[in-house]
Protein backbone atom coordinates (compact mmCIF):
# COMPACT_ATOMS: atom_id res chain seq x y z
CA UNK A 1 0.00 0.00 0.00
CA UNK A 2 1.41 3.39 -0.98
CA UNK A 3 2.35 5.35 2.11
CA UNK A 4 4.90 7.89 3.26
CA UNK A 5 4.97 7.66 7.06
CA UNK A 6 5.39 4.69 9.41
CA UNK A 7 3.33 1.60 8.61
CA UNK A 8 1.90 -1.28 10.63
CA UNK A 9 0.66 -4.68 9.52
CA UNK A 10 -3.06 -5.29 10.10
CA UNK A 11 -5.47 -8.15 9.39
CA UNK A 12 -8.14 -7.33 6.84
CA UNK A 13 -11.31 -9.45 6.86
CA UNK A 14 -13.76 -9.72 3.97
CA UNK A 15 -17.37 -10.79 4.24
CA UNK A 16 -20.24 -11.77 1.94
CA UNK A 17 -20.05 -10.03 -1.46
CA UNK A 18 -16.73 -8.40 -0.57
CA UNK A 19 -15.26 -11.82 0.24
CA UNK A 20 -16.38 -13.18 -3.12
CA UNK A 21 -15.00 -10.22 -5.07
CA UNK A 22 -11.69 -10.23 -3.20
CA UNK A 23 -11.52 -13.99 -3.62
CA UNK A 24 -10.32 -14.26 -0.07
CA UNK A 25 -11.73 -13.98 3.42
CA UNK A 26 -8.60 -12.64 5.03
CA UNK A 27 -5.44 -10.77 4.15
CA UNK A 28 -2.57 -8.94 5.80
CA UNK A 29 -1.93 -5.39 4.70
CA UNK A 30 0.52 -2.65 5.66
CA UNK A 31 -1.29 0.54 6.52
CA UNK A 32 -0.15 3.94 7.82
CA UNK A 33 -0.47 4.39 11.59
CA UNK A 34 -2.92 7.20 10.93
CA UNK A 35 -5.16 7.49 7.91
CA UNK A 36 -8.57 8.97 6.98
CA UNK A 37 -11.11 6.16 6.68
CA UNK A 38 -12.29 7.11 3.19
CA UNK A 39 -8.72 7.19 1.85
CA UNK A 40 -8.01 3.78 3.36
CA UNK A 41 -11.24 2.42 1.90
CA UNK A 42 -10.33 3.77 -1.55
CA UNK A 43 -6.94 2.04 -1.40
CA UNK A 44 -8.41 -1.26 -0.24
CA UNK A 45 -11.16 -1.09 -2.86
CA UNK A 46 -8.71 -0.64 -5.72
CA UNK A 47 -6.28 -3.25 -4.37
CA UNK A 48 -8.91 -5.96 -3.84
CA UNK A 49 -11.17 -5.20 -6.80
CA UNK A 50 -14.21 -3.98 -4.87
CA UNK A 51 -15.05 -0.96 -7.05
CA UNK A 52 -18.55 -2.21 -7.91
CA UNK A 53 -19.67 -2.11 -4.27
CA UNK A 54 -17.42 0.70 -3.02
CA UNK A 55 -20.25 3.14 -2.13
CA UNK A 56 -21.98 0.65 0.13
CA UNK A 57 -18.99 -0.52 2.12
CA UNK A 58 -18.40 0.32 5.73
CA UNK A 59 -15.31 -0.37 7.82
CA UNK A 60 -15.03 -1.88 11.27
CA UNK A 61 -11.82 -1.38 13.23
CA UNK A 62 -11.27 -3.90 16.03
CA UNK A 63 -14.94 -4.93 15.88
CA UNK A 64 -16.34 -1.40 16.05
CA UNK A 65 -17.98 0.38 13.16
CA UNK A 66 -16.38 3.50 11.79
CA UNK A 67 -19.53 5.57 11.48
CA UNK A 68 -18.03 8.48 9.63
CA UNK A 69 -15.74 7.91 6.68
CA UNK A 70 -14.07 11.29 7.17
CA UNK A 71 -12.75 10.20 10.59
CA UNK A 72 -9.10 9.29 11.03
CA UNK A 73 -8.15 5.82 12.20
CA UNK A 74 -5.13 5.10 14.39
CA UNK A 75 -3.65 1.64 13.79
CA UNK A 76 -1.44 -0.58 15.90
CA UNK A 77 0.38 -3.68 14.75
CA UNK A 78 -1.99 -6.67 14.50
CA UNK A 79 -5.23 -4.65 14.50
CA UNK A 80 -8.29 -6.11 12.81
CA UNK A 81 -10.00 -4.28 10.01
CA UNK A 82 -13.24 -5.63 8.53
CA UNK A 83 -14.76 -4.66 5.21
CA UNK A 84 -18.51 -4.77 5.70
CA UNK A 85 -21.04 -4.79 2.85
CA UNK A 86 -24.71 -3.96 3.60
CA UNK A 87 -26.01 -6.29 6.32
CA UNK A 88 -28.75 -8.85 5.77
CA UNK A 89 -29.09 -10.64 9.09
CA UNK A 90 -32.43 -11.64 10.53
CA UNK B 1 -30.16 -13.05 32.11
CA UNK B 2 -28.92 -12.45 28.57
CA UNK B 3 -28.61 -15.41 26.22
CA UNK B 4 -26.77 -14.54 23.04
CA UNK B 5 -25.69 -17.21 20.59
CA UNK B 6 -24.82 -17.96 16.98
CA UNK B 7 -25.91 -21.52 16.20
CA UNK B 8 -25.34 -23.91 13.32
CA UNK B 9 -28.27 -26.24 14.03
CA UNK B 10 -32.05 -25.70 14.01
CA UNK B 11 -33.20 -23.47 16.87
CA UNK B 12 -35.35 -25.26 19.45
CA UNK B 13 -38.19 -22.89 20.38
CA UNK B 14 -39.15 -24.99 23.42
CA UNK B 15 -35.64 -24.46 24.74
CA UNK B 16 -36.06 -20.70 24.32
CA UNK B 17 -39.22 -20.83 26.45
CA UNK B 18 -37.28 -22.62 29.17
CA UNK B 19 -34.69 -19.85 29.13
CA UNK B 20 -37.42 -17.21 29.49
CA UNK B 21 -39.30 -18.88 32.32
CA UNK B 22 -39.46 -16.91 35.53
CA UNK B 23 -41.98 -17.01 38.35
CA UNK B 24 -42.20 -13.23 38.58
CA UNK B 25 -42.91 -12.74 34.89
CA UNK B 26 -46.40 -12.46 33.47
CA UNK B 27 -45.28 -12.02 29.89
CA UNK B 28 -42.81 -13.54 27.50
CA UNK B 29 -42.62 -12.38 23.91
CA UNK B 30 -40.91 -14.47 21.24
CA UNK B 31 -40.13 -13.30 17.71
CA UNK B 32 -39.17 -15.98 15.21
CA UNK B 33 -37.76 -14.91 11.83
CA UNK B 34 -38.16 -17.63 9.22
CA UNK B 35 -36.80 -17.96 5.72
CA UNK B 36 -39.15 -17.23 2.79
CA UNK B 37 -39.45 -19.51 -0.20
CA UNK B 38 -39.65 -16.87 -2.92
CA UNK B 39 -38.09 -13.60 -4.03
CA UNK B 40 -39.31 -11.64 -7.05
CA UNK B 41 -40.88 -14.71 -8.58
CA UNK B 42 -37.77 -16.82 -8.12
CA UNK B 43 -38.06 -19.96 -6.05
CA UNK B 44 -35.70 -19.95 -3.10
CA UNK B 45 -34.19 -23.34 -2.30
CA UNK B 46 -32.17 -22.41 0.74
CA UNK B 47 -30.32 -19.57 2.41
CA UNK B 48 -26.73 -19.37 3.47
CA UNK B 49 -25.87 -17.18 6.46
CA UNK B 50 -22.42 -16.00 7.42
CA UNK B 51 -21.30 -13.73 10.24
CA UNK B 52 -18.35 -11.77 11.52
CA UNK B 53 -18.69 -13.99 14.59
CA UNK B 54 -16.90 -12.03 17.30
CA UNK B 55 -18.29 -8.70 16.29
CA UNK B 56 -21.79 -10.12 15.79
CA UNK B 57 -21.80 -11.47 19.34
CA UNK B 58 -20.46 -8.18 20.60
CA UNK B 59 -23.24 -6.22 18.81
CA UNK B 60 -25.89 -8.66 20.04
CA UNK B 61 -24.73 -8.16 23.62
CA UNK B 62 -24.82 -4.43 23.01
CA UNK B 63 -28.46 -4.76 21.95
CA UNK B 64 -29.18 -6.60 25.22
CA UNK B 65 -27.66 -3.81 27.30
CA UNK B 66 -29.57 -1.22 25.23
CA UNK B 67 -32.80 -3.10 25.96
CA UNK B 68 -32.06 -3.22 29.67
CA UNK B 69 -31.41 0.49 29.86
CA UNK B 70 -34.62 1.23 27.92
CA UNK B 71 -36.80 -1.31 29.72
CA UNK B 72 -35.21 -1.97 33.16
CA UNK B 73 -37.97 -4.44 34.16
CA UNK B 74 -36.94 -7.03 31.55
CA UNK B 75 -36.02 -10.34 33.15
CA UNK B 76 -34.50 -12.59 30.48
CA UNK B 77 -33.42 -11.71 26.96
CA UNK B 78 -32.62 -14.28 24.27
CA UNK B 79 -31.06 -13.49 20.91
CA UNK B 80 -30.21 -16.56 18.82
CA UNK B 81 -29.14 -16.36 15.19
CA UNK B 82 -28.58 -19.33 12.95
CA UNK B 83 -25.60 -19.55 10.58
CA UNK B 84 -24.74 -21.78 7.66
CA UNK B 85 -27.34 -23.22 5.33
CA UNK B 86 -30.93 -22.78 6.47
CA UNK B 87 -33.70 -24.55 4.52
CA UNK B 88 -36.82 -22.49 3.76
CA UNK B 89 -39.48 -22.18 6.46
CA UNK B 90 -36.98 -22.73 9.27
CA UNK B 91 -36.14 -20.21 11.94
CA UNK B 92 -33.11 -18.08 11.14
CA UNK B 93 -33.42 -15.76 14.10
CA UNK B 94 -35.18 -15.85 17.46
CA UNK B 95 -35.48 -12.87 19.76
CA UNK B 96 -37.33 -13.26 23.03
CA UNK B 97 -37.82 -11.38 26.26
CA UNK B 98 -39.70 -11.95 29.49
CA UNK B 99 -40.95 -9.28 31.87
CA UNK B 100 -43.56 -8.84 34.61
CA UNK B 101 -45.91 -7.06 32.18
CA UNK B 102 -46.53 -7.53 28.49
CA UNK B 103 -45.76 -4.05 27.11
CA UNK B 104 -42.03 -4.17 27.93
CA UNK B 105 -41.71 -7.67 26.49
CA UNK B 106 -43.51 -6.79 23.25
CA UNK B 107 -41.84 -3.43 22.67
CA UNK B 108 -38.34 -4.61 23.50
CA UNK B 109 -38.52 -7.56 21.10
CA UNK B 110 -39.67 -5.31 18.26
CA UNK B 111 -36.88 -2.83 19.00
CA UNK B 112 -34.30 -5.61 19.19
CA UNK B 113 -35.08 -7.13 15.78
CA UNK B 114 -34.81 -3.68 14.16
CA UNK B 115 -31.46 -3.16 15.85
CA UNK B 116 -30.25 -6.60 14.82
CA UNK B 117 -31.08 -5.91 11.18
CA UNK B 118 -29.30 -2.56 11.41
CA UNK B 119 -26.11 -3.34 13.29
CA UNK B 120 -25.25 -7.02 13.68
CA UNK B 121 -22.73 -8.10 11.02
CA UNK B 122 -24.54 -11.10 9.55
CA UNK B 123 -25.19 -11.67 5.86
CA UNK B 124 -27.47 -14.00 3.95
CA UNK B 125 -27.34 -15.27 0.45
CA UNK B 126 -30.40 -16.61 -1.30
CA UNK B 127 -29.88 -19.68 -3.42
CA UNK B 128 -32.53 -19.98 -6.13
CA UNK B 129 -33.99 -22.88 -8.04
CA UNK B 130 -32.92 -23.26 -11.67
CA UNK B 131 -30.26 -21.18 -13.39
CA UNK B 132 -30.72 -17.95 -11.39
CA UNK B 133 -27.53 -16.70 -9.77
CA UNK B 134 -27.58 -16.70 -6.01
CA UNK B 135 -27.75 -13.25 -4.48
CA UNK B 136 -26.49 -11.47 -1.35
CA UNK B 137 -29.39 -9.73 0.34
CA UNK B 138 -29.36 -6.25 1.87
CA UNK B 139 -31.51 -5.14 4.78
CA UNK B 140 -33.02 -1.77 4.13
CA UNK B 141 -32.27 -0.96 7.79
CA UNK B 142 -28.60 -1.87 7.39
CA UNK B 143 -25.94 0.54 8.61
CA UNK B 144 -24.51 2.31 5.58
CA UNK B 145 -21.70 4.74 4.90
CA UNK B 146 -22.70 8.34 5.52
CA UNK B 147 -22.87 10.24 2.29
CA UNK B 148 -21.73 13.82 2.47
CA UNK B 149 -21.21 16.22 -0.40
CA UNK B 150 -17.49 16.53 0.24
CA UNK B 151 -17.11 12.77 0.02
CA UNK B 152 -18.93 12.66 -3.30
CA UNK B 153 -17.23 10.21 -5.58
CA UNK B 154 -16.89 12.03 -8.88
CA UNK B 155 -14.86 9.19 -10.31
CA UNK B 156 -17.81 6.85 -9.91
CA UNK B 157 -20.05 9.00 -12.09
CA UNK B 158 -20.56 7.54 -15.51
CA UNK B 159 -19.02 9.70 -18.23
CA UNK B 160 -20.06 8.77 -21.71
CA UNK B 161 -17.55 9.60 -24.40
CA UNK B 162 -18.48 8.91 -27.99
CA UNK B 163 -16.50 6.25 -29.72
CA UNK B 164 -14.85 8.69 -32.11
CA UNK B 165 -13.17 10.33 -29.05
CA UNK B 166 -14.17 13.60 -30.65
CA UNK B 167 -15.15 15.54 -27.55
CA UNK B 168 -17.46 18.45 -28.35
CA UNK B 169 -15.99 21.91 -27.90
CA UNK B 170 -18.51 22.72 -25.18
CA UNK B 171 -17.19 19.98 -22.91
CA UNK B 172 -13.98 20.09 -20.93
CA UNK B 173 -12.21 16.95 -19.88
CA UNK B 174 -10.47 17.04 -16.51
CA UNK B 175 -8.27 14.23 -15.30
CA UNK B 176 -7.70 14.78 -11.59
CA UNK B 177 -8.59 13.03 -8.38
CA UNK B 178 -11.66 13.84 -6.30
CA UNK B 179 -9.91 16.09 -3.79
CA UNK B 180 -8.41 18.23 -6.55
CA UNK B 181 -11.71 18.39 -8.39
CA UNK B 182 -13.56 19.41 -5.21
CA UNK B 183 -10.96 22.12 -4.61
CA UNK B 184 -11.32 23.43 -8.15
CA UNK B 185 -15.11 23.49 -7.88
CA UNK B 186 -14.86 25.43 -4.65
CA UNK B 187 -12.46 27.91 -6.23
CA UNK B 188 -14.81 28.32 -9.17
CA UNK B 189 -17.78 29.01 -6.90
CA UNK B 190 -15.75 31.50 -4.83
CA UNK B 191 -14.54 33.25 -7.95
CA UNK B 192 -18.08 33.57 -9.32
CA UNK B 193 -19.29 34.86 -5.96
CA UNK B 194 -16.57 37.50 -5.91
CA UNK B 195 -17.43 38.52 -9.47
CA UNK B 196 -21.10 39.01 -8.56
CA UNK B 197 -20.13 40.96 -5.45
CA UNK B 198 -17.92 43.37 -7.35
CA UNK B 199 -20.65 43.77 -9.94
CA UNK B 200 -23.10 44.70 -7.18
CA UNK B 201 -20.72 47.28 -5.79
CA UNK B 202 -20.49 48.98 -9.15
CA UNK B 203 -24.24 48.88 -9.66
CA UNK B 204 -25.29 50.51 -6.43
CA UNK B 205 -22.51 52.86 -5.55
CA UNK B 206 -22.89 56.44 -6.69
CA UNK B 207 -20.26 57.82 -9.01
CA UNK B 208 -18.86 60.46 -6.61
CA UNK B 209 -17.71 57.88 -4.06
CA UNK B 210 -14.08 56.84 -4.36
CA UNK B 211 -14.49 53.54 -6.16
CA UNK B 212 -10.89 52.39 -5.91
CA UNK B 213 -10.53 52.26 -2.16
CA UNK B 214 -12.82 49.61 -0.73
CA UNK B 215 -14.16 47.60 -3.59
CA UNK B 216 -13.23 44.27 -2.11
CA UNK B 217 -14.71 44.07 1.34
CA UNK B 218 -18.43 44.03 0.75
CA UNK B 219 -21.05 43.36 -1.86
CA UNK B 220 -24.09 45.54 -2.52
CA UNK B 221 -23.79 49.05 -1.18
CA UNK B 222 -25.85 52.21 -1.48
CA UNK B 223 -25.08 55.78 -0.52
CA UNK B 224 -27.76 56.42 2.03
CA UNK B 225 -28.35 57.55 5.58
CA UNK B 226 -30.84 56.13 7.98
CA UNK B 227 -33.16 58.68 9.56
CA UNK B 228 -35.29 57.99 12.53
CA UNK B 229 -38.89 58.69 11.68
CA UNK B 230 -41.41 60.44 13.84
CA UNK B 231 -43.47 58.16 16.06
CA UNK B 232 -41.06 55.33 15.44
CA UNK B 233 -38.99 53.37 17.91
CA UNK B 234 -36.58 52.25 15.24
CA UNK B 235 -35.09 53.68 12.08
CA UNK B 236 -37.77 52.20 9.85
CA UNK B 237 -40.37 54.38 8.27
CA UNK B 238 -43.72 54.36 9.96
CA UNK B 239 -46.92 55.72 8.55
CA UNK B 240 -49.66 56.36 11.00
CA UNK B 241 -53.17 56.89 9.65
CA UNK B 242 -55.23 59.29 11.68
CA UNK B 243 -58.80 59.34 10.49
CA UNK B 244 -60.52 62.60 11.36
CA UNK B 245 -63.85 61.40 10.06
CA UNK B 246 -65.42 58.34 8.54
CA UNK B 247 -66.76 55.12 9.95
CA UNK B 248 -63.77 54.58 12.27
CA UNK B 249 -64.71 57.70 14.22
CA UNK B 250 -68.39 56.87 14.53
CA UNK B 251 -68.20 55.53 18.03
CA UNK B 252 -66.48 58.67 19.32
CA UNK B 253 -69.30 60.94 18.10
CA UNK B 254 -71.94 62.13 20.50
CA UNK B 255 -75.02 59.97 20.33
CA UNK B 256 -77.29 62.34 18.40
CA UNK B 257 -80.28 60.07 18.49
CA UNK B 258 -80.21 59.71 22.25
CA UNK B 259 -79.62 63.42 22.83
CA UNK B 260 -82.41 64.41 20.47
CA UNK B 261 -84.86 61.98 21.98
CA UNK B 262 -84.06 63.39 25.40
CA UNK B 263 -84.76 66.91 24.18
CA UNK B 264 -87.92 65.87 22.36
CA UNK B 265 -89.25 63.86 25.27
CA UNK B 266 -90.69 66.81 27.20
CA UNK B 267 -91.41 69.23 24.39
CA UNK B 268 -93.08 67.01 21.87
CA UNK B 269 -96.75 67.35 22.65
CA UNK B 270 -99.94 68.79 21.36
CA UNK B 271 -99.74 71.71 23.73
CA UNK B 272 -96.22 72.60 22.66
CA UNK B 273 -95.96 76.40 23.04
CA UNK B 274 -93.25 76.60 20.40
CA UNK B 275 -95.48 75.13 17.73
CA UNK B 276 -96.18 78.51 16.17
CA UNK B 277 -92.50 79.38 16.28
CA UNK B 278 -91.61 76.44 14.17
CA UNK B 279 -93.56 77.75 11.25
CA UNK B 280 -91.81 81.11 11.25
CA UNK B 281 -88.45 82.31 9.94
CA UNK B 282 -86.13 79.51 11.15
CA UNK B 283 -88.48 77.14 9.44
CA UNK B 284 -87.70 78.60 5.97
CA UNK B 285 -83.96 78.28 6.63
CA UNK B 286 -84.44 74.68 7.63
CA UNK B 287 -86.45 74.13 4.46
CA UNK B 288 -83.51 75.46 2.40
CA UNK B 289 -81.12 73.06 4.13
CA UNK B 290 -83.50 70.16 3.65
CA UNK B 291 -83.86 70.81 -0.06
CA UNK B 292 -80.06 71.13 -0.35
CA UNK B 293 -79.66 67.78 1.40
CA UNK B 294 -82.27 66.22 -0.87
CA UNK B 295 -84.81 65.63 1.89
CA UNK B 296 -88.54 66.10 1.59
CA UNK B 297 -90.00 69.02 3.58
CA UNK B 298 -92.98 68.53 5.83
CA UNK B 299 -93.88 71.66 7.77
CA UNK B 300 -96.26 69.84 10.03
CA UNK B 301 -93.48 67.59 11.32
CA UNK B 302 -91.78 68.25 14.63
CA UNK B 303 -88.77 70.51 14.07
CA UNK B 304 -86.49 68.27 16.07
CA UNK B 305 -87.43 65.27 13.96
CA UNK B 306 -86.54 67.31 10.90
CA UNK B 307 -83.19 68.44 12.34
CA UNK B 308 -82.49 64.85 13.24
CA UNK B 309 -83.18 63.76 9.68
CA UNK B 310 -80.76 66.41 8.40
CA UNK B 311 -78.08 65.29 10.81
CA UNK B 312 -78.58 61.66 9.92
CA UNK B 313 -78.24 62.66 6.31
CA UNK B 314 -74.97 64.45 7.06
CA UNK B 315 -73.63 61.48 8.91
CA UNK B 316 -74.54 59.22 6.06
CA UNK B 317 -72.86 61.50 3.50
CA UNK B 318 -69.80 61.80 5.69
CA UNK B 319 -69.44 58.08 6.00
CA UNK B 320 -69.91 57.53 2.26
CA UNK B 321 -67.47 60.21 1.25
CA UNK B 322 -65.24 61.62 3.99
CA UNK B 323 -63.36 63.92 1.62
CA UNK B 324 -66.34 66.32 1.34
CA UNK B 325 -65.12 67.83 4.60
CA UNK B 326 -62.18 69.38 2.78
CA UNK B 327 -64.66 71.79 1.22
CA UNK B 328 -65.78 73.14 4.53
CA UNK B 329 -63.50 75.75 6.07
CA UNK B 330 -63.63 74.47 9.58
CA UNK B 331 -60.47 74.12 11.60
CA UNK B 332 -59.69 70.43 11.81
CA UNK B 333 -58.94 70.64 15.55
CA UNK B 334 -62.32 72.09 16.35
CA UNK B 335 -64.01 69.15 14.67
CA UNK B 336 -61.90 66.56 16.33
CA UNK B 337 -63.77 64.61 18.93
CA UNK B 338 -62.43 65.15 22.43
CA UNK B 339 -60.20 62.39 23.68
CA UNK B 340 -62.17 59.87 25.68
CA UNK B 341 -62.09 60.99 29.30
CA UNK B 342 -60.42 58.78 31.78
CA UNK B 343 -62.73 58.22 34.65
CA UNK B 344 -60.82 57.76 37.82
CA UNK B 345 -62.73 56.01 40.52
CA UNK B 346 -62.11 57.61 43.80
CA UNK B 347 -61.30 55.21 46.57
CA UNK B 348 -62.34 55.90 50.12
CA UNK B 349 -60.70 54.73 53.29
CA UNK B 350 -62.75 53.06 55.99
CA UNK B 351 -62.35 56.14 58.13
CA UNK B 352 -63.63 58.48 55.40
CA UNK B 353 -66.65 56.25 54.89
CA UNK B 354 -67.54 56.18 58.58
CA UNK B 355 -67.25 60.00 58.70
CA UNK B 356 -69.49 60.22 55.62
CA UNK B 357 -72.12 57.90 57.13
CA UNK B 358 -72.01 59.79 60.40
CA UNK B 359 -72.60 63.06 58.53
CA UNK B 360 -75.64 61.62 56.80
CA UNK B 361 -77.05 60.35 60.07
CA UNK B 362 -76.52 63.72 61.69
CA UNK B 363 -78.25 65.41 58.76
CA UNK B 364 -81.25 63.10 59.03
CA UNK B 365 -81.54 63.67 62.78
CA UNK B 366 -81.43 67.39 62.24
CA UNK B 367 -84.20 67.18 59.64
CA UNK B 368 -86.35 65.15 61.95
Amino acid sequence: MSTDGPVVNVHVLFFAKARELANSSRSNVDVPTEIVASDLLDQLVSRFGLTTIRDNLILAHNESYIDNLSDSILFKEGDELAIIPPLSGG
Amino acid sequence: MDHVKLVNNPIDIAHIHQLLADEGCGASSVFVGTTRDNFQGKKVVSLAYEAYDNMALKEMKKICSDLRSKWPELKHIVIYHRLGTVPVCEASVVIAASSPHRSEALESVSFAIDQLKTRVPIWKKEIYEGDHDSEWKENKESIRPKKSLSAFNYAACPCKVEESHDVPRTLVQIRVNDAELAKRLECFVNRKRAEINSQNVIDFKSSFADSENDLSDSCARTQSTIIKQEQSNCHLKVRRVNNRCGPQQMELRPNYELELNKLMGSRDGQNDPSKEMRKSLPNSRLQAIESYMGLSTDNEENIFTRIKKVENRMLQLESISPEYRHFTNLEPQSMEPPPPKKIRKKSYSAHELSVFIQKMKDGREMNE
